[in-house]
């Protein structure tokens, strides 16, 4: 990767946040947005159906060649003339043919991600023909000469004030931001008009069903439904994908799309059009070309990982939910796709050098992947994404390192022994370091950062051991990196919970790091590597849990058996041990039963790891047991949202982890709460520092420490 | 759901997304009702296309009553001076407040896009759960090609600037469903 690239990439995200006003639009946009979506699934059970939606894609996706032949003769038969491009020139090139051949010079468009995709307007301008953009926010970005930052709310990165300004010019009149109502009237005069007189309309299409031949828009201002009535030729481009086999699927897949886009139960006009129907202004019938884009499509349906990105129903969702996109907007978060999915497809239709950086730019929260309504595993393909942009650029050194670090337990543990010696004198004796030298990280000083711990776990395990001789339990503890070596404490807290509950705990000494910040950073051989080596050292079948006090090492442990799927001596191995993994709150709730504690006088609030709450699907267990221990626990809006540190993350991209963790403490200090509890020493390490760094009162516990100290009291 | 139970469903639903529902004992009613809505929000002219010759008579004196000129096809040349597009919708879906509306004729189109007001007459005895319980009609309907069909829930809307929603974007700003007790 260019270093000039990922400066200037730097450059925007610094420049997005900076942009006060787009930081206040996104944060109001993501919070009505949450609210709309929770409303629209009430009594819904979106897990299941987001699978049903999910297999229903991948099933059509496996047959894509013959849906569309099926498609392609029952919309011929309609009257309707079908093409297929095989790339985004080609799309443009029969499109343009069609505007000739029809001696269609005035053309309207209503929105569609597909022609962004081919960049088909300017082309369309290119042969001196008039193109307008009829949905509103993409008038607006039209006329401004943007592209648009959302696949459903194209110009949401703009305020009132800017479009009153923008309409100002355009009509000559002076417009009043504050009123929405008369700007929407703007655009639907002036579009009426240049409706009413164009010769071709160009749409897109949310699904095309193979059974009929139809397609169908889904869209809330009416436009697209004019665009395909007004003039005499519609063209309709479609994307592969949206080839469905019936009705069915389609109105299973139409459940939960405007759910997920708006939290609409349906869009305003969901219209079917099938054939070349009545049209006066082409002497009775329109003249209807489909024009269905393949550009890469065909390919990437069958591959066994990637196929999957073709599941997406461009819903906006996974860019809804992220707070990176809520920070830096979909200009800086995105190419033309935007979101999630947009860091996948960009490399895909768009290549890599529009990809290369975005692609590195997500922090694993898991936030877009358990709101997603086709079920794509999205975090984890960015990852593989970001794995064929290394394969094309060859591997950074840090890359190297980490291989070779990571796969060699004892040098990682020597460095990590060594890391505290020469952390001594920075620390001046306090706990954390508030001053790093440059070398460590560029940007770092939003948050102080922990000194590793003069004796690590491991080393104080035969001291701290429980001796218990008739064990109820046996209990095998994983340390991760953190609790090892920067914060035995955390585990300490924990065995003082369960005295005297005979429970045997066991510390595997060949234990190392659960190689997720290898999955991190796309080096899948080590991730398995590291793997091995942990499931040599642990035998889960001589325990009944595993136990760790790290989520992000919980939820990585689970991934075992899928990263080691295909590996004949570890995939049985690696799926005992996942099935016994579990996190601290679930495995006092289920087999400590800690007794109640009496009213303390301090107020929590929780922070819920992305890795708990979305990993491994625990939501209620922390905040009941601090509750029972007698914490006044205080709620807040982000309590599930992403504290920024994303590992290595935050060393990479330290401007956006400083902003996201920044609305975060701002939340949590105006909960009036005097404590914040967490169940990840990640977790700990970005929230202590950050606090630290900004002189608040606010201590931060691990929800063992919290819990201790109730106990204790 | 019983049939007390999808129009009290649809009532609800259809009002969520700003539709108005108005009960109607039969077709002079529900013609009543759209001249006299047109009149009071000052329009002049009411297009209605795609009714029976004897509908029409009904309709025509409802217009006449209120001094609506009633316009009937030949709609493109007449755009923007009619105020209301009065049609049928085939089915209503409870689930959504949704009509289904059958739109291959092109004046249909036009008198439910194009107009200020769209009124649509729905027989209550057209109502169903959801659209799965609409799926052997609705594909019947897409089989019989060419087609042009419409889901329409409310008014036209947009959010597209700071997600304000605001009505009537691009369609009708307000949609008045006529719901016709009677078995036609
Ligand atoms: S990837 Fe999923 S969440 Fe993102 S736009 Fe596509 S369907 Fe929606
Ligand atoms: S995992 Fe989180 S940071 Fe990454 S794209 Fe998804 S929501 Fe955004």
């Amino acid at each position: 990767m260019s270093r000039a690239s990922r400066r200037q990439y730097h450059q925007r995200l610094k420049g997005a946040l900076d942009n006060t006003f787009l930081g206040q639009t996104l944060a109001r946009f993501q919070g009505n947005y949450r609210g709309s979506r929770q409303a629209g699934f009430a009594g819904m059970d979106f897990e299941a159906l987001a699978a049903e939606v999910g297999a229903a894609k991948d099933a059509a996706l496996g047959q894509l060649e013959a849906l569309y032949q099926q498609f392609k003769a029952q919309a011929e038969a309609a009257g309707a003339t079908v093409h297929l491009a095989h790339d985004a020139a080609h799309a443009r090139e029969i499109i343009a043919d069609i505007a000739a051949q029809t001696g269609s010079r005035r053309i309207i468009k209503s929105k569609s991600m597909t022609s962004e995709e081919i960049h088909l307007n300017r082309h369309l301008e290119a042969q001196g023909l008039k193109v307008t953009e009829t949905d509103l926010g993409e008038w607006i970005i039209q006329l401004r000469g943007e592209g648009p930052s959302h696949m459903v709310a194209p110009a949401i990165h703009l305020s009132r004030s800017q479009v009153a300004e923008l309409f100002t010019q355009v009509t000559g009149e002076k417009q009043d931001p504050e009123d929405i109502a008369s700007l929407v009237e703007v655009a639907r005069q002036r579009l009426r008009q240049t409706m009413l007189e164009a010769d071709m309309g160009i749409s897109g299409a949310n699904f095309a069903l193979a059974s009929t031949g139809s397609i169908a828009t889904v869209t809330n201002e009416g436009n697209a439904r004019l665009v395909t009535t007004l003039p005499k030729v519609h063209v309709a481009l479609v994307g592969l994908e949206k080839l469905v086999p019936d009705l069915h699927t389609a109105l299973k897949i139409l459940q939960l799309l405007p759910r997920s886009a708006t939290g609409q139960l349906i869009s305003t006009y969901v219209t079917w059009v099938t054939g070349a129907v009545e049209c006066a202004a082409n002497g009775g019938k329109k003249e209807l070309h489909i024009v269905f884009l393949d550009n890469g499509r065909l390919a990437l349906s069958q591959d066994p990982v990637f196929s999957q990105a073709l599941r997406c129903l461009r819903c906006g969702s996974c860019a809804n939910v992220c707070p990176i996109f809520g920070k830096v907007g979909g200009h800086n978060y995105g190419h033309v796709y935007i979101g999630a999915i947009g860091l996948i497809l960009t490399y895909f239709y768009h290549g890599r050098e529009a990809a290369q950086e975005l692609v590195g730019n997500c922090l694993n929260c898991q936030a877009c992947k358990v709101n997603c309504p086709a079920d794509i595993d999205l975090p984890a393909l960015i990852k593989k994404t970001a794995g064929l942009v290394m394969a094309e650029q060859g591997r950074p050194l840090k890359n190297q390192l980490l291989r070779r670090v990571l796969t060699n337990r004892p040098l990682f543990h020597f460095l990590l022994r060594r890391a505290y010696l020469a952390q001594k004198p920075l620390a001046g004796g306090g706990r954390l370091i508030r001053h790093l030298p440059l070398f460590f990280a560029p940007d770092q000083e939003f948050r102080s950062l922990p000194v590793v711990a003069a004796e690590p776990l491991r080393d104080r395990w035969q001291r701290l051991a429980p001796k218990v001789s008739k064990p109820r339990l046996k209990v095998a503890l994983f340390g991760g990196c953190l609790v090892d070596f920067v914060y035995p404490e955390q585990a300490e807290a924990f065995l003082g919970l369960i005295q005297g509950k005979d429970i045997q705990v066991d510390y595997a000494r060949d234990q190392s790091c659960c190689g997720l910040p290898a999955a991190m950073a796309s080096e899948e051989e080590t991730a398995r590597e590291v793997a091995r080596q942990n499931l040599a050292a642990l035998d889960a079948k001589q325990h009944d849990y595993v136990l760790t006090l790290c989520a992000s090492c919980a939820s990585h442990l689970k991934k075992y058996p899928a990263l080691l799927a295909d590996d004949p001596v570890w995939s049985q191995r690696a799926r005992h041990l996942a099935a016994k993994v579990i996190d601290l709150a679930s495995f006092l709730q289920k087999e400590v039963g800690l007794k109640p504690s009496a009213e303390q006088d301090k107020a929590v609030a929780y922070h819920a790891p992305c890795h708990l709450c979305r990993g491994l699907g625990v939501h209620e267990a922390p905040k009941e047991l601090l509750r029972e221990a007698g914490y006044d626990y205080r709620p807040y809006d982000d309590e599930e949202v992403c504290c920024g540190f994303g590992g290595s993350y935050s060393l990479d991209f330290p401007e956006l982890s400083a902003a996201i963790l920044e609305r975060k403490l701002r939340q949590v200090a105006a909960t009036g709460a005097d404590t914040l509890v967490t169940d990840c020493p990640g977790c700990v390490l970005q929230l202590e520092g950050g606090l630290d760094h900004l002189g608040s009162p606010i201590k931060v516990r691990h929800l063992a420490q919290a819990l201790a100290e109730a106990k204790d009291k | 759901m019983n049939q007390k139970e999808l129009r009290q469903e649809f009532g609800r639903k259809a009002e969520a997304v700003s539709a108005v529902v108005t009960p109607v004992a039969d077709l002079a009613q529900a013609f009543a009702q759209a001249a006299r809505l047109t009149a009071q929000q000052g329009g002049q002219c009411l297009a209605a296309p795609g009714w029976e010759a004897d509908e029409l008579a009904a309709l025509q004196a409802a217009c006449e009553l209120e001094g609506l000129e009633l316009i009937t096809q030949g709609l493109r040349a007449r755009t923007g001076e009619f105020h209301t597009g009065l049609t049928r919708a085939q089915w209503g879906v409870a689930e959504t407040g949704t009509i289904v509306m059958e739109s291959s004729s092109e004046e249909l189109r036009l008198a439910s896009m194009l107009s200020e007001v769209h009124v649509a007459v729905l027989p209550a005895a057209k109502l169903r759960a959801d659209l799965f319980a609409l799926e052997d009609e609705l594909n019947r309907t897409l089989a019989g090609a060419p087609g042009y069909l419409a889901f329409i829930s409310g008014p036209s809307r947009t959010g597209d600037i700071e997600l304000v929603l605001t009505l009537g974007a691009h369609g009708p700003r307000q949609l008045h469903i006529m719901l016709l007790e009677e078995g036609s």
